[in-house]
């Protein structure tokens, strides 16, 4: 009763639950441009998602999987796979590609092994165990690619799998919004449960919570971890997503390029939703103007606290980011908005 | 649908928008006093019988005359930012010196009137010196003066009395004052009603009391303003001690009786009153209406409770308990006032455009877009802040409104030379040459203005006829936005809205309502009349050559409309298109015989479906930073060229957006096409091919010869 009568004031009120907030970037999450001013290893339209193996690395583009040279930024395409790749990760000899229709491809040296698809087949993370993996999957009901659709639904259906190296997958938790990112710290796995701005272990404990963006795929950083925030939360979005009229009457009418969500890439037509900070003025976009797409890479300790942050701002070019990976004293990031594969240096 | 068909009919059919505009008066502060008057009467009036029976009422007119007294001299000094509470002590030693005065002394009775009105006024400016020229506190100083004079009343009362009460004032002056009769109210009620009107006067009309209000609201800006503040401060305390005093003698000529406890506890009461009433006790804000209404409320209390039978400390106990409450409400009523405005001002209502066609690039419409205005070269780049309208003379001179409130002026050829026109005061919107050749322009916020030739401007006009059923004062013209001249003279202008100021015309968007109108100004008799109201943002207007109809914009609309203001089509209508992609601003001439319109934004399905639904924007405005808002994509726009028949023939887009992200303003001359944008800090300058490289706008309207008989 008590509970019921909160939500009814909250409702009203717009406060609680109702309340359109977006925790703002402070701390080690200030805005900078390390991202827009970093160095441009190779421009790769759609690229996705990186892995390295026997010092080789390995980036995904739409069907395509490439090795990159990372001082020359030469792109050698690899391997063409019938339909869309959606997350890699490698280990020592063994590159495991996972596709849109929830398989999971294994090539190693001289051979290569496909596991069946499972679960839905919403294949959104990668990572070895040992010579097993664990994988997500974002959502029961709705492909990678409508991951939008799933953000506006209030999706909860993810999961994570254990694939042994021989055996059938085991599902290890389940109920997830939208998990799609995965990190195996010291015997525990860690997730990045995108919808709910978290990461969280599978017994739904949350190491690091109130983010103000959509936690994606996480990668070793020395001790600590590489956390790719692939979109911003904004005011305008967290209170669509309160409004259930509004947001069924806009999926089932408007095309998913016209919603007011989260996006990957900067505005590219005139027929996109616009925020009121966000109208160019004097001929400048404001970097703080509000937006739907952002470029963010957070460095996380051990404990997967922030240590420091990488962006792209709301004037910027390199948003969506989408995987990172340290080699050395670079790091490797995937801007899919952006189109392209920058390096930071000296975060060793 | 039938969501949508109830939307539409719930909002054409309930003003929400009339609660924002209540509120956003300043007489608001009085309707929470209003209501508690007729709770207070409504709940009384059941319980004590015949409360509002002729012969209470007169009763209860003799005792709110004299608090009507005391309040009006109490809330000036409230209003000035301090306190008096002094006043029933000065009330107790008027009613005494009345009585010793006009009775033992034998004074004529308006000599000691006078003389007790001296009295409080000295006590008053005793108050006053020590207040307002020595800075003392008010609370304190006035407590102290409260003390002592009440200690002086109980001595002199020891010592007179009985001298006093044996000797009785006679005479029929004395006896109408305390027993007369006028029309059921008691002759000092009149009198006290009369003074509460000269005051309200010289509160709100008269320069001695705004500065009371202004030294109220803040002590600096006052006496930053050249307000002497302490003397202000001084004299509202004499006001309370003479209207304190005057009371007295009200309550001596009515009850002829002394007594230990007149006066006692008077201060509270007419405090309650005062707050009651809505006055804050913080200064600045307040009326003697409101103290008006609030001295109605205590008397009717006080009464009732009297005659309700409660022990006087009861009594005083639920006046102390509603000025409690009085206070309370003050406070929470000041701090949130602001924000519920904010919260109910903007009402949205339901608004369908028609379906949205095409204008991506490639598409099989006029409208397609391409990049020709990325190429426009640009003038004052950088030194110029919001152009929303520019024009050019027939030597080619470049003329610009700026966000600064300057024309400024580029000199031709080549628009590198700039000088400040002259300076207006507000942000020039739309701009026109008459056939003097004086500069007719719509100031945002400030209305319509001439620029004549010696460069001296003339205000044309600042307001229209007021609408009948409007609570917004709509005679006022807040954002008067473009305007074009019909060959006989008169002015034709459009004014975007009339519930927003210049700063926010873009949040009228979200409304989604007529709120615009147009207007003619007349210069013959020099009134402005509307043409039409209930149009949503209009926007750019433009002659039509047949001398006879005019063209018109509405942006919100996104459609483009001919309206006859002479001929034999008179006041009618046409639309000539009706589903714009994007938000048209300014039309003007084009050489060919066309016109050309500036597109300011284009429409995005996310906001063309926000638009049919209230509610959602409604709580949007509530929940989420302004800078969030949903609003029309105004990042990308162009110049479409139209003709009579609403065949667009051409369109020039930046889409992009880098140059020229939105254009509210163009004008073809000699060949070349100058824009204008309202967030841009630069004038565009587009070579139109093949446009007739001798045309300008001066000889399409004034004819061929320049008005000083040269060929341009």
């Amino acid at each position: 009763m008590m509970a019921w009568l909160r939500r009814q004031i909250d409702g009203f009120r717009g406060s609680g639950a109702s309340a359109a907030t977006v925790p703002p970037m402070d701390g080690a999450l200030r805005p900078n441009t390390a991202l827009e001013s970093a160095r441009i290893v190779a421009r790769l339209a759609g690229v996705d998602c990186l892995a390295a193996s026997d010092g080789m690395v390995w980036a995904s583009s739409g069907h395509e999987v490439s090795r990159i040279d990372p001082a020359t930024g030469a792109v050698v395409l690899v391997l063409r796979f019938d339909r869309p790749v959606t997350c890699i990760a490698a280990n020592g000899e063994t590159l495991a590609v996972g596709q849109d229709d929830g398989s999971v491809t294994l090539m190693f040296g001289d051979g290569k092994r496909v596991i069946a698809p499972f679960a839905g087949g919403c294949l959104t993370a990668l990572a070895f165990q040992g010579s097993g993996l664990v994988a997500c999957t974002g959502s029961a009901e709705h492909p990678v690619g409508a991951w939008q659709r799933d953000l506006m639904q209030g999706g909860a259906s993810g999961s994570v799998w254990e694939i042994p190296p021989e055996g059938a997958a085991r599902q290890l938790a389940g109920g997830l919004a939208w998990p799609c990112g995965v990190a195996l710290s010291g015997g525990q796995v860690v997730v990045a449960e995108a919808w709910r701005h978290r990461l969280v272990t599978l017994d739904g404990r949350a190491v690091l919570a109130d983010l103000p963006g959509y936690p994606g795929r996480l990668a070793p950083a020395g001790d600590g971890w590489w956390l790719s925030v692939f979109a911003p939360r904004n005011q305008l979005t967290e209170f669509v997503l309160r409004e259930p009229e509004f947001r069924a009457r806009m999926l089932r009418d408007l095309r998913p390029e016209h919603w007011v969500c989260p996006t990957l890439h900067p505005a590219r037509s005139f027929l996109e939703p616009l925020q009121g900070g966000a109208i160019r003025t004097h001929g400048i976009v404001k970097p703080w103007a509000p937006t739907r797409s952002y470029g963010l890479l957070v460095r996380l300790d051990a404990g997967f606290q922030p240590l420091a942050s990488y962006h792209s701002r709301a004037d910027g070019r390199f948003h969506g980011v989408t995987a990172a990976l340290q080699i050395g004293a670079e790091v490797l990031v995937a801007a899919k908005g952006g189109d392209a594969l920058l390096a930071l240096g000296g975060v060793a | 649908m039938t969501s949508d068909l109830y939307a539409r009919w719930r909002y054409r059919l309930v003003p929400d928008h009339l609660v924002g505009e209540l509120l956003a008066k300043p007489w608001i502060d009085s309707a929470i006093p209003f209501l508690i008057l007729l709770v207070s009467v409504a709940v009384f009036g059941a319980l004590v019988p015949n409360l509002l029976g002729i012969g209470n009422l007169g009763e209860l007119s003799r005792t709110a005359a004299e608090y009507l007294l005391i309040g009006i001299g109490l809330s000036i000094v409230v209003m000035a930012g301090g306190i008096d509470l002094s006043i029933g002590s000065v009330f107790a030693l008027a009613n005494l010196a009345m009585l010793a005065l006009g009775g033992v002394v034998g004074l004529p009775l308006w000599l000691a009137a006078l003389c007790v009105l001296a009295i409080g006024g000295g006590i008053g400016l005793i108050n006053g010196v020590l207040v307002g020229y020595l800075r003392l506190r008010a609370f304190l100083t006035t407590l102290v003066m409260l003390i002592v004079i009440r200690a002086v009343v109980d001595t002199l009362l020891l010592d007179y009395s009985r001298a006093i009460t044996n000797t009785e004032i006679a005479g029929p002056v004395w006896d109408f004052l305390a027993f007369g009769d006028v029309f059921g109210a008691s002759p000092g009620f009149l009198i006290a009603v009369a003074l509460a009107i000269a005051a309200h006067f010289a509160l709100t009309r008269l320069r001695p009391g705004w500065h009371i209000l202004a030294v109220g609201g803040s002590r600096r800006a006052a006496h930053n303003a050249g307000i002497d503040v302490r003397r202000t401060i001084c004299l509202t305390y004499v006001v309370s001690g003479i209207l304190a005093s005057g009371a007295g003698i009200l309550y001596a000529a009515r009850l002829a009786s002394l007594g230990n406890d007149t006066g006692v506890g008077l201060e509270i009461t007419l405090l309650t009153a005062v707050v009651l009433g809505g006055t804050s006790l913080g200064g600045g804000r307040g009326s003697i209406f409101k103290t008006f209404l609030g001295v109605v409320i205590v008397v009717i209390v006080t009464n009732s409770l009297l005659r309700l039978g409660l022990r006087s400390g009861a009594s005083s106990l639920v006046l102390g308990l509603i000025l409690l409450a009085a206070v309370a409400i003050d406070v929470r009523w000041l701090k949130n006032r602001a924000k519920m405005l904010a919260r109910a001002y903007v009402s949205p209502t339901y608004f369908a455009l028609p379906p949205l066609v095409d204008a991506a690039p490639g598409a099989d419409t006029p409208y397609a877009m391409n990049g020709a205005l990325a190429v426009a070269e640009p003038i004052g780049l950088g030194e110029v802040d919001g152009p929303e309208d520019v024009i050019l003379d027939e030597d080619g001179n470049l003329y610009c409104g700026s966000r600064d409130g300057d024309i400024l002026r580029f000199f031709a050829p080549d628009f590198k030379r700039r000088e400040v026109y002259v300076h207006i005061g507000g942000q020039t919107l739309g701009l026109a040459f008459d056939r003097e050749g004086s500069l007719v322009t719509c100031v945002g916020g400030m209305g319509l203005y001439k620029v004549t030739r010696e460069r001296e401007v003339v205000k044309l006009s600042d307001e229209t006829n007021r609408s009948l059923l409007s609570i917004v004062d709509d005679s006022r013209m807040r954002l008067a936005d473009d305007l074009d001249i019909a060959p006989d003279g008169r002015v034709f202008f459009s004014e975007a809205t009339i519930r927003y100021e210049m700063h926010d015309w873009i949040v009228d968007a979200l409304e989604g309502r007529g709120n615009g109108r147009i207007i003619c100004y007349d210069p013959k008799t020099g009134l402005s009349r509307t043409v039409i109201s209930g149009l949503q943002f209009p926007n750019g207007i433009c002659m039509v050559p047949d001398g006879e109809s005019l063209l018109f914009a509405e942006t919100w609309g996104c459609r483009i409309t001919r309206y006859w203001y002479g001929g034999k089509r008179r006041g009618q209508r046409e639309v000539v298109i009706a589903d714009l992609p994007g938000y048209p601003d300014n039309i003007n001439r084009a050489s060919d015989g066309s016109f050309w319109c500036g597109i300011i934004g284009m429409r995005s399905p996310a906001f063309d479906m926000a638009q049919q639904m209230p509610g959602f924007r409604r709580r949007m405005v509530a929940r989420v930073a302004r800078d969030e808002w949903l609003y029309p994509n105004m990042n990308t726009g162009g110049v479409i060229k139209f003709d009579l028949a609403g065949q667009v023939t051409a369109s020039l887009w930046d889409v992009g957006g880098e140059r020229h992200p939105q254009v509210t303003s163009m004008r073809e001359h000699r060949g070349y096409l100058y824009l204008g944008g309202i967030f841009n800090n630069r004038i565009g300058r587009y070579r139109v091919p093949g446009a007739d490289a001798g045309w300008t706008a001066a000889k399409s309207y004034w004819g061929p010869a320049t008005p000083d008989g040269n060929a341009p």
